[in-house]
């Protein structure tokens, strides 16, 4: 017999023993942190290789991606960036997963919600102390939607912003006998042409598409979080008011039955159906319904977000650089070369964007529409930019979106009093935001 | 020729490609998820051992056992239809006529379909404006649109009518596979004592297909309890009105992902999926020795 007891025993075990090992390490321990991600400016020559990671720019900006690449190679002798976009869907997946195995790219998109789980983590170079003189030429809002709350810091470079004006269907306007050249301007006047769209149509007309989100409710005057951001308190007077008004559009058919469990993406389908006749939009959905949703696009009229506040919303996208990084120099410079005020001008040229950088929306190009469509939104959102806040609190995760829209659906259905299925949610969430 | 004798190991490279696979993309995330389900343990890291911990939540999570509650009746609402249309669809396309390559074809299309397109166009037929309450509406039969997506048990039955039709397909290539294998003597032999083609397919074809059967419901039951697309793409990630449609793996999805996901929780969750699908089996392999008996 061909046998070593002794030898097979061993590297039976060996592997049992490897295997064990390498079960109880996964998922548990740290993830990959860097205690000298605070410690102070990171000094260093600019030169050797990063990685870049964009979010859906590819192909549609890849010459403007690439252009700002090959400016900074030429700019940095011994430099090269190579430049990965990852697809829209499945972004937050990626990010999680990289993340997960400390494997973030050098320089990486990522929106102020996906920069908090991962700067709490201190997975992010707090760019407050890795290049303190960054700051000053960024605009406000955008540098304070990358902040963590009740800690000192900002966690990444802002990048573009957005704010958008709402869209409505003047042609189901008319079809009830609404007035299609002013439409409403206050809650009270949303609801009541909602009722009416409703009532003169025998239910086929609905105004909205969606129950309310996290931001709709910052939207009507709501405080969200308490502000030290360690409790939500949505579920305050106001936030009950403003669900109950909900709760009556949807027994009135003036909110699909679709709104139960549909997703922005669908109520926005919705909206280029002409099924709806209201949806929240940016000046990138007016070139998607040209050319995708020609008759609707014929009849959109466009008009300025409704709010209590007198703020609009604003998306932020910005840049962040991993603590991990193994090249933080040539990381941050990278960075913030992308975000420069030359550079986002010149992105917010090529599409519906505005630059999150100190000046430049007093160019020109954000006051005169220059007659188009395209121009008129580029200048109504551009009014709303200054003040604009992120009513999505960065402590906002995926799963509360989801909690949300499955407490507002039982409130709708009357399976929950809009008080209870607030308290509900807003319970929930604290406890996912203290775990 | 001299036989060489082997090393002990020898046998063990042999197996080490298929081996390394098994071990690094089942073995190992089986056993790390169980570990995990005794652990509080992030997405992004971090966790300790908490015990049985998580395994007390979920017993008095309410959401899991709506979820529970939705696969089991997954199982119950589609394994029927499974085992027993796709074996009349094999039955009719197993006589050689001319063009029956096409229906075969056709049947078959939808398993090998993608299940967002799927997905999508069953969403697009089923909406309140979708095409079947519209023609409904057309023809004067509805003055209000069926909620076929809005209703939490409208919704579930739909998931389950997506299921069947893009299930049908594979199992129908079973049993035509089962079919084959039928002996052609006992047909004769029963044709010759007069059966007629109902008593031959009660007598004959049925008894010699019921293992097949058992197969087509085993895998077919797995299968339901474990599903997501289809309830995902038509409920909505918030799985349907108030989450009333989330099924486990939903769950386990919604639980575990994104950058603070609950990746101890979603692991006990995984853990108990795993033990009622291997109840499931053990249970059907029970029945199905019994029968033999």
């Amino acid at each position: 017999m061909p046998t070593n007891p002794l030898s097979r025993r061993g590297f039976l075990v060996g592997v049992a023993a490897t295997t064990a090992l390498g079960v109880t390490g996964c998922g548990l321990g740290g993830g990959s942190t860097d205690d000298n991600a605070d410690s102070g400016p990171v000094t260093g020559e600019v030169t050797g290789e990063i990685k870049f990671q964009t979010w859906a720019l590819k192909p549609k900006y890849t010459d403007y991606i690439n252009g700002m690449v090959t400016a900074f190679q030429k700019q940095h002798n011994g430099v090269k960036v190579t430049w990965i976009d990852q697809p829209a869907d499945g972004y937050l997946q990626k990010v999680t997963a990289d993340a997960a195995a400390g494997n973030l790219p050098d320089v990486v998109n990522v929106p102020p919600d996906l920069s908090y789980p991962l700067a709490r983590k201190k997975l992010l170079l707090n760019i407050d102390t890795a290049m303190p003189d960054a700051k000053k030429d960024y605009l406000d809002g955008g540098w304070a939607a990358y902040a963590l709350p009740g800690r000192p810091g900002s966690y990444g470079f802002p990048w573009y912003l957005n704010t958008g004006p709402t869209f409505y269907n003047k042609a189901l306007f008319r079809q009830v006998g609404l007035d299609a050249e002013h439409p409403p301007t206050s809650y009270a006047e949303l609801e009541a042409a909602a009722l009416v769209m409703a009532q003169r149509s025998n239910k086929q007309i609905a105004m909205l598409g969606l129950t309310p989100v996290i931001a709709d409710f910052g939207l009507y005057g709501v405080k969200v979080m308490s502000d030290d951001g360690t409790k939500f308190t949505f579920n305050e007077a106001k936030g009950v008011e403003f669900v109950e008004m909900y709760k009556r559009l949807f027994d009135a058919g003036a909110l699909i039955p679709e709104a139960l469990s549909a997703t922005y993406t669908g109520a926005g389908t919705k909206f280029m159906n002409q099924q709806i006749a209201w949806a929240p939009g940016s000046a990138y959905d007016l070139q998607n319904f040209k050319t995708n949703a020609p008759s609707l696009y014929a009849n959109v009229g466009i008009t300025k977000t409704i709010t209590s506040t007198g703020k609009a919303n604003l998306y932020v996208q910005g840049l962040s650089v991993p603590s991990a990084s193994k090249n933080k120099p040539t990381a941050l410079a990278f960075a913030k070369f992308v975000t420069n005020a030359q550079n986002q001008m010149a992105f917010a040229k090529l599409t519906a964007i505005f630059p999150s950088t100190k000046g430049s929306m007093s160019d020109p190009y954000f006051s005169q529409d220059g007659g188009t469509d395209e121009g008129r939104v580029r200048v109504a959102a551009a009014k709303q930019l200054d003040t604009a806040v992120n009513y999505t609190p960065v402590q906002w995760s995926e799963q509360m979106t989801t909690l949300l829209q499955q407490k507002m659906s039982d409130a709708m259905q009357g399976k929950a009093t809009p008080k209870q299925a607030l308290d509900d949610t807003v319970a929930q969430c604290n406890k996912l935001l203290a775990g | 020729m001299r036989i060489v004798q082997q090393r002990w190991f020898t046998p063990w490279l042999f197996l080490l490609p298929g081996l390394a696979v098994v071990i690094g993309f089942n073995l190992f995330p089986f056993l790390n998820t169980v570990v995990l389900a005794f652990t509080d343990a992030k997405v992004l890291g971090g966790g300790h051992f908490t015990g049985a911990e998580n395994f007390v939540r979920l017993v008095q999570d309410p959401a899991f056992w709506t979820a529970v509650g939705n696969s089991a009746l997954y199982v119950v609402g589609v394994v029927p239809p499974l085992v027993i249309l796709p074996l009349l669809l094999a039955l009719l396309v197993e006589r050689k006529l001319p063009g029956i390559t096409f229906f075969r074809t056709a049947f078959f299309t939808p398993v090998i379909a993608s299940i967002v397109v799927v997905g999508l166009i069953w969403t697009w037929l089923l909406d309140s404006r979708g095409l079947v309450n519209d023609v409904l509406r057309a023809l004067g039969v509805l003055t209000r649109p069926i909620p076929f997506l809005t209703d939490e048990w409208l919704l579930l039955a739909s998931a389950m009518l997506v299921t069947v039709w893009k299930g049908l397909g594979y199992y129908m290539i079973i049993y035509l596979a089962a079919l084959g294998t039928v002996p052609k003597e006992l047909h004769e032999a029963a044709q010759v004592d007069g059966a007629g083609w109902w008593r031959r397919l009660w007598s004959v074809t049925l008894p010699a297909l019921r293992p097949t059967m058992v197969l087509v419901a085993v895998l077919s039951a797995v299968a339901a309890f474990r599903v997501f697309s289809e309830v995902y793409l038509l409920a909505g990630p918030a799985g349907g009105p108030g989450g009333s449609d989330t099924t486990l793996v939903m769950l386990i999805q919604q639980v575990g992902t994104g950058l603070t996901g609950d990746l101890g929780y979603s692991s006990a969750l995984s853990v108990v999926l795993f033990v009622l699908t291997l109840g499931l089996l053990l249970a059907t392999n029970r029945l199905n020795r019994k029968e033999d008996l």
